[in-house]
């Protein structure tokens, strides 16, 4: 058995390796994100390959997932619509029933879980499937000039993944203006003037602006964080578990991070 | 070896698959379609297709106002907020934006104050007294009254603290009011005791017993007075019956008037009989007067005369000097004393 031989830089090597490889992990994301963005604003990208490979990832993270998403919005948010609008009731801030409740549900609850819907149901399966078919070899060619891996499997599942994100955002903020107006007005049509003022306060421009961009990057992250980290196991069945777990932990941290990053620049 | 490309399965196409797209084409129109309808509620609940007028509020201070906060006349929103920005003179100018349907609850005279409570922000609110006044102009300025809980309670815990202050101080062991209470109860005491309220008001037995002794002694008095009284009535009565005489004999007829009305008649006569006698006199008098200027021009001449004779005597004199002087006869001019 031969001897590892004795190196002074040793620690460091370590040190470096441990600093190395999230750092790396992480601009293989950014970069990735970054591909997937500039592929999607290009009307090149898309021919009928990717546009089937997009409409099949939508249909399965997007799609099939609306009802139980809806069912989950409804749940979720009456339950914390009712404590919301009881809390303020008890203390006297009636007033501010409906500006937390649309603040809550529309701008921060329901496009994180929009986003972990999606990363949950969809980013699994899209991380476990792109490791198998690295481990088996068939992605060799991405990154080739001419090559039409990157264009017809992994992009096309970045933007449907992302898609998904965004449409199950929009389902969300309507159900949840929806249930806030129901919850605080009942089926009564007077409180209609009062419900589009106190929410057009709540979502001003810089708001929704917030807002849009926050569900971009919940998209990106829940697209390319998967797929970024199935390409980075070793060609091994065996590390493919490992990459689902740590992608599903990376996933959600960067979710997480960026809401915080969000709270902190909307209301710091 | 690796499996038959999954890519190349991918890029085969099948029935099911145009039912894939169909599905997430129609899922894309309807997310575009919520994303346009979530920016035009946006955009109709912030105002944006509204006709509006332009108000702005003069505020000392604009702390708890933010963009996009109501202004509310009788509970009800009539305007927003659109800009809020320092003006040249310091004050806080804040530009409300009143649509056109609400402005008739603004008038000329309407009154617009800022109140801050203890929670939320700060609130604006309008108040109109006549709703047949002008119209409020379009970008009429207006200052901003303020009411603010925050800024009354400092100075109402300082009140609050002065009060407690002062109750301590006056349930304090040695405090005018337990000492007023003292007073109180020996002042009861002594209205219970012999002389009842009368010792307590003089401060000692001794003196209520001697305005006891004073009212016995007025009590006589009045006794005394009441008998004086009475023969005074008995005299006004015999006065008046002396007075009734006096009448009938002075004013009755034959009465002392009578014989004065035919004595000052008597009187009359006699006045004119002087008056004759003194034109008599008058008349004498003239003559006398004439006699009297005769005998001055008389004692003219004789003044006359006599400067003369002292003339005459003084010469004489002065002779009879001269020849003294010249004719010496012998004269005694020696002086004795006695």
């Amino acid at each position: 058995m031969a001897q590892r031989p004795v190196s002074l830089s040793y620690p460091t090597e370590r040190l470096g390796t441990w600093l190395y490889e999230p750092v790396g992990s992480w601009m293989r994301v950014l970069r990735f994100a970054a591909i997937t963005l500039v592929m999607a604003s290009s009307p090149a990208t898309y021919d009928r390959t990717m546009r089937r490979v997009a409409a099949r990832q939508i249909y399965l993270s997007a799609w099939q997932a609306l009802p139980g998403f809806a069912l989950a919005c409804v749940v979720v948010g009456f339950v914390l619509m009712r404590i919301i609008i009881g809390t303020a009731h008890e203390y006297g801030f009636s007033q501010y029933a409906v500006e937390l409740t649309v603040r809550w549900l529309v701008l921060e609850l329901f496009p994180l879980l929009a986003a972990l819907f999606v990363a949950l149901r969809s980013g699994a399966a899209i991380c476990a499937r792109v490791a198998l078919m690295h481990t088996h070899g068939e992605l060799d060619a991405v990154g080739r000039p001419g090559s039409d891996a990157l264009r017809h499997c992994l992009v096309p599942r970045a933007i449907g993944s992302a898609v998904a994100v965004a449409a199950l955002t929009a389902f969300g903020c309507a159900l949840a203006l929806g249930l806030a107006y129901e919850a605080t007005y009942g089926l009564s049509p007077w409180g209609v003037g009062q419900f589009l003022r106190i929410s057009g306060q709540v979502l001003g421009p810089v708001m929704v602006l917030g807002l849009a961009l926050k569900t971009l990057l919940f998209g990106l992250a829940v697209a390319a964080i998967p797929i970024t980290t199935a390409l980075s196991i070793p060609r091994e069945p065996g590390f493919v578990p490992l990459a689902l777990r740590r992608a599903m932990m990376r996933l959600a941290l960067a979710l997480v991070t960026l809401e915080i990053a969000f709270l902190g620049v909307m209301y710091a | 070896m690796p499996e038959p490309s999954r890519i190349a399965e991918e890029e085969g196409g099948t029935a099911s698959d145009r039912g894939v797209e169909f599905k997430a084409t129609l899922l894309l129109v309807l997310t575009l379609a919520l994303v346009v309808a979530f920016a035009g509620y946006v955009l109709y609940a912030r105002g944006t297709f509204e006709s509006t007028r332009r108000l702005v509020l003069m505020a000392s201070n604009s702390e708890g106002v933010s963009v996009g906060a109501d202004l509310t006349f009788s509970g009800f929103p009539v305007g927003r907020v659109k800009r809020i920005d320092l003006a040249p003179n310091g004050q806080a100018r804040i530009e409300i934006d009143i649509p056109e349907k609400d402005v008739r609850w603004l008038r000329s005279n309407s009154v617009f104050t800022l109140e801050r409570g203890l929670v939320g922000g700060a609130r604006l609110r309008a108040f109109t007294g006549d709703l047949d006044d002008a119209p409020l102009p379009d970008g009429a300025v207006r200052p901003v009254l303020r009411g603010d809980t925050t800024d009354e309670l400092p100075e109402l815990i300082a009140n609050t603290n002065r009060v407690l202050a002062n109750i301590e101080r006056m349930t304090a062991a040695d405090s005018s009011l337990n000492a007023s209470i003292a007073s109180a109860r020996a002042l009861v005491q002594r209205m219970t005791g012999d002389r009842g309220a009368l010792s307590a008001l003089l401060g000692s037995d001794e003196e209520a017993a001697k305005v006891l002794v004073a009212v016995e002694r007025a009590n006589r008095l009045l006794a005394t007075l009441d008998r004086l009284a009475t023969r005074v009535d008995a005299l006004t009565q015999q006065a008046a019956g002396t007075l009734e005489k006096a009448d009938a004999r002075v004013f009755g007829d034959g009465g002392l008037l009578d014989e004065t009305r035919r004595t000052a008649a008597q009187l009359t006569a006699l006045l004119e009989d002087a008056r004759g006698t003194l034109k008599k006199i008058d008349a004498v008098l003239v003559e006398a007067q004439r006699v009297g200027a005769n005998a001055g021009d008389a004692s003219e001449d004789l003044a006359a005369l006599r400067a003369e004779v002292e003339t005459s005597l003084r010469r004489a004199g002065r002779l009879i000097d001269e020849i003294d002087r010249k004719w010496p006869f012998p004269r005694d001019t020696e002086l004795r004393l006695p």
